[in-house]
């Protein structure tokens, strides 16, 4: 029955491999464990720069930042154009909470993770109380993003307005050296990955994967739509909360820059698209691209922001789909191609489908 | 007037429609009958360009417009209503028939005899046609497609929805334009309309033409009564 | 409270425009043109350097609308083919997406080759007196000129066939089609026209203040906010929502203060955008 379905109603192939997600437990293990490995040692190359070191711990931030959006949007297909938003909620949330309330460093980043993941869900619920589709439920994040960083740089006896807060708390402690942010932030970027593995794998994956393939069939397969896309918007954001405060601490300093949207979204946005939307380690893959990118385009000065567009421009003709997936197509077409010479070629999507094609304009 | 060769289409690789072959003479009427999923719509809209076709041939006055986009068709006097119809919701019924003669000016007497034919739509023509019932909607949908002048009119289940009285009306009305030489091609699941309607038929099921023959053969034939005429 | 209001609907009427270039691309080709902020920060800036060059007034800005036009046609031809061979919603992320690329290259070039550029055209002569509040002339010449503008645009869809034609593919693409209509090209039309919108909106924002070029993103941002509460693919909506809200930004603004007032202004919109998806004026679905 579902094959007529998929065939009435054009359903796409989803782009990234939640498809092959039946990995088994030891091989996710072993491929994050390789992963966290590989990039554990990279202190050994730039260990002794502070400069640097700095730049790894906020590109390894922004492998979190993107692993809880890929969870939010590769996942359920919403677009929270307002990762930085969450992302400051919890930074902010943790600063606040930490130096004006004078709560220790850990409650405080668990309450803003917990403020961070309630307001993505209450997002998600709006979105899906009122039914909005991919665009809106981007445009309503969108101002909510536009009305957060508004709102700190108003509110500046609370958040310190345009010139930051300076968080004391913690700057005595091994947060603020050279090299242990950078580990902290590793493990929190493994724990995500194997989070969002650990996902994949569960009831609540089957029904992400589900609900994107075509959410008619998936509602009328008993799936509870509503509450996975509130699911996944939860998770995701507590995830980007918890990266969020984390990486204040680490700092000392944050600013409503570092939290803006042109700062973060667009950047997490790229790093994701790049990667593969929905894919595992699309996101580590495309944060470490994008950071070490960022540092070498810093010597362009003002030119920085016209390649990285261009690189946008050039990447979304190129590999729609991300790398990850592409690279898997191919891999998968060369197989195929040795072990059966006459099978019809089904990747012909020359075009970005992380969602799958309707015949109506979205919204 | 139209000979389809050797047909397939479907979507993301997998067809729907296999490998069919008909023919529609000038001045017939042909129907394609067949049950919900047999693939009548994917073939029409394949047909007519609005769907990529993976194989064969669609020759149309001699002319092999398989592939073609959808809006080049009119023009070679190929006039397509499809089963959702697609009208414009927030236009009039006077602007979709002007609309329906693009690029040409809609000339008076065209648009007179289309009015004259759809008596209902001459009552609403300021009426924007997304506050039309179904029975209007098809009239309008139709109408406009007649606008172009067109020489073969393909239509894909134009009773969908109809009450009884409106479907009679409905085929009357092409009854019409047929004696004024009007080829038509219809697909039809409500078969005894259709069949009154047409010269000849071919069965769809499964995405493969299992009969064809003239109306009366298919009347006869056991399997098409116990399918589609509901006798047994 | 009259010079207040007033003053809202100037600035609400350029909303409007603004929204309007924005609205028919997206109703037209489902596709989010981000960069549109930088088409009109381009169009003013050629026009400045026209006029740097020496050109009177009135050829430079023909020539800044012709620009404008100019980059909407380059849109087209370069990333709009394969966006449209996308369908539906990754037809919509995909023009987001390159939209945005376009518009940090034109914006990082322009900020790094003339950071301190502003188109500024002002306009001589004392105030003149509207409903007994003394208007800037500027204001007023760019009220009018926008309220031509909307005329003119008002009578091409509403009495031509050309007009027509756009309208349909904006209701129904497929229908379009079947009556003989490219879709394809009727976009090509919309986006030009989009340029054109988009250097006009900028010409007669400068008559009332300075455009600078790291106008661009708030423009874009502006522009959604208006298209959208006015629901998407609606001019008469981009319109009414344009003037609502620049009223209610103008009076936000100066009763409460501009920080506020911006965010009365995101909230406003996002309630209206709740309550009715589809905006004041769009379609509902």
């Amino acid at each position: 029955m579902s094959d007529r379905f998929t065939g009435t109603t054009g359903t796409s192939l989803v782009g990234g491999t939640e498809r092959h997600a039946s990995r088994s437990l030891s091989t996710l293990f072993a491929s994050v464990a390789g992963v966290a490995a590989a990039l554990a040692l990279a202190p050994l190359w730039v260990g002794d720069s502070r400069v640097l070191m700095g730049v790894a711990v906020l590109g390894l931030t922004f492998a979190c930042y993107t692993i809880g959006f890929n969870l939010i949007f590769g996942s359920t297909g919403q677009l929270f154009l307002c990762v930085g938003a969450l992302a400051g909620i919890g930074g902010y949330s943790g600063a606040i909470l930490a130096d004006t309330v004078g709560l220790s460093i850990i409650v405080s980043v668990l309450l803003a993770t917990l403020a961070a993941g309630l307001s993505g869900g209450l997002l998600s619920w709006i979105a899906v109380r009122r039914s909005l589709g991919v665009i809106f439920t981007g445009i309503i994040t969108l101002i909510f993003s536009l009305t957060f960083e508004t709102l700190l740089l108003g509110l500046g006896e609370l958040t310190g307005g345009e010139n930051g807060f300076l968080i004391e708390s913690g700057s005595d402690t091994f947060l603020r050296e050279q090299i242990p942010p950078y580990y902290l932030m590793l493990a929190l970027v493994a724990s995500f990955l194997l989070v969002h593995g650990l996902l994949r794998r569960s009831h609540i994956g089957w029904a992400f994967r589900a609900l994107r393939d075509d959410e008619v069939a998936a509602e009328l397969a008993g799936v509870n739509v509503a509450r996975y896309r509130i699911y996944a918007g939860l998770i995701g954001s507590a995830m980007l909360g918890m990266a969020g405060a984390t990486y204040a601490f680490t700092e000392g300093r944050i600013s409503p820059n570092t939290f803006g949207f042109a700062e973060v979204d667009v950047v997490v946005i790229v790093m994701l698209a790049f990667g593969g939307i929905g894919t595992l380690f699309g996101p580590i893959l495309g944060a470490v691209t994008f950071t070490i990118i960022d540092e070498v385009l810093i010597e362009f000065g003002q030119l920085r922001l016209v390649i990285l567009g261009a690189l946008i421009v050039v990447l979304f003709l190129w590999i729609p789909r991300g790398v990850v997936p592409t690279v898997r197509s191919t891999v998968e077409k060369r197989r195929r191609r040795k072990s059966d010479d006459s099978q019809p070629d089904q990747d012909q999507q020359e075009t970005l489908q992380p969602l799958g094609e309707m015949n109506n304009k979205g919204g | 007037m139209l000979e389809v060769r050797g047909f397939s289409a479907g979507y993301q690789g997998n067809n729907v429609v296999h490998d069919v072959s008909f023919r529609v003479d000038k001045g017939e009427a042909v129907m394609i009958i067949g049950s919900n999923g047999a693939g009548k719509t994917t073939l029409f809209r394949a047909m007519c360009g609005l769907l990529a076709s993976s194989a064969g041939e669609v020759l149309f006055k001699g002319d092999d417009i398989a592939g073609r986009p959808a809006q080049r068709l009119v023009r070679l006097g190929l006039g397509f209503v499809p089963a959702e119809r697609h009208l414009f919701p927030r236009m009039t019924v006077q602007e979709h028939l002007t609309l329906g003669a693009y690029p040409k000016r809609p000339e008076r007497e065209t648009m007179s005899t289309v009015l004259d034919l759809f008596p209902r739509l001459a009552e609403r023509r300021k009426q924007h046609a997304g506050t039309m019932s179904g029975g209007e909607q098809q009239m309008l949908a139709v109408g406009r497609a007649l606008m172009a002048k067109p020489q073969l009119l393909v239509l894909d289940e134009p009773t969908t929805g109809l009450a009884p009285k409106l479907a009679h009306e409905a085929y009357e009305a092409l009854d019409v334009l047929r004696r004024d030489g009007l080829t038509v091609l219809v697909a039809e699941q409500q078969v005894p309309l259709a069949m009154a309607f047409s010269d000849r038929g071919y069965v769809l099921e499964n995405g493969l033409i299992r009969l064809e023959g003239t109306s009366e053969e298919l009347a006869e034939n056991p399997e098409v009564r116990q399918a589609y005429l509901g006798v047994t | 409270m009259t010079a207040v209001i007033l003053d809202g609907m100037v600035l609400g009427l350029q909303f409007g425009l603004l929204a309007t270039g924005l609205t028919l691309v997206y109703g037209l080709g489902g596709v989010l043109n981000l960069a549109y902020g930088q088409m009109a920060v381009i169009s003013a800036m050629v026009v400045l350097f026209a006029m740097d060059a020496g050109i009177p007034v009135l050829p430079a800005v023909g020539i800044g609308l012709v620009a404008g036009g100019l980059i909407g046609l380059f849109l087209d031809l370069t990333i709009m083919r394969p966006i449209y061979r996308a369908q539906g919603e990754a037809r919509v992320l995909l023009s987001l997406l390159l939209t945005l690329g376009v518009a940090f290259i034109v914006d990082g070039f322009l900020n790094w080759r003339y950071p301190l550029k502003a188109l500024n055209l002002f306009i001589g002569g004392g105030a003149v007196e509207i409903l007994g509040v003394p208007m800037r002339r500027g204001s007023l010449w760019a009220s009018g000129i926008t309220l031509v503008t909307f005329a003119i645009l008002f009578a091409f869809f509403r009495f031509t066939n050309l007009g027509r034609a756009v309208r349909s593919v904006i209701e129904d693409e497929e229908g379009a089609k079947l009556v003989g209509i490219d879709p394809r090209r009727m976009l090509r039309l919309i986006l030009v026209l989009s340029g054109v919108l988009a250097a006009l909106v900028a010409i007669t924002r400068s008559m009332v203040i300075p455009v600078d070029v790291q106008a661009g993103f708030s423009i874009t941002v502006f522009a959604l906010i208006v298209a959208v509460v006015g629901g998407l693919g609606s001019v008469p909506g981009a319109l009414l929502a344009g003037i609502i809200l620049g009223i209610i930004n103008t009076i936000a603004a100066t009763y409460i203060g501009t920080f506020l007032s911006l965010v009365i202004l995101l909230v406003a919109a996002a309630v209206t955008i709740l309550i009715r998806p589809s905006g004041l004026l769009g379609v509902k679905g």
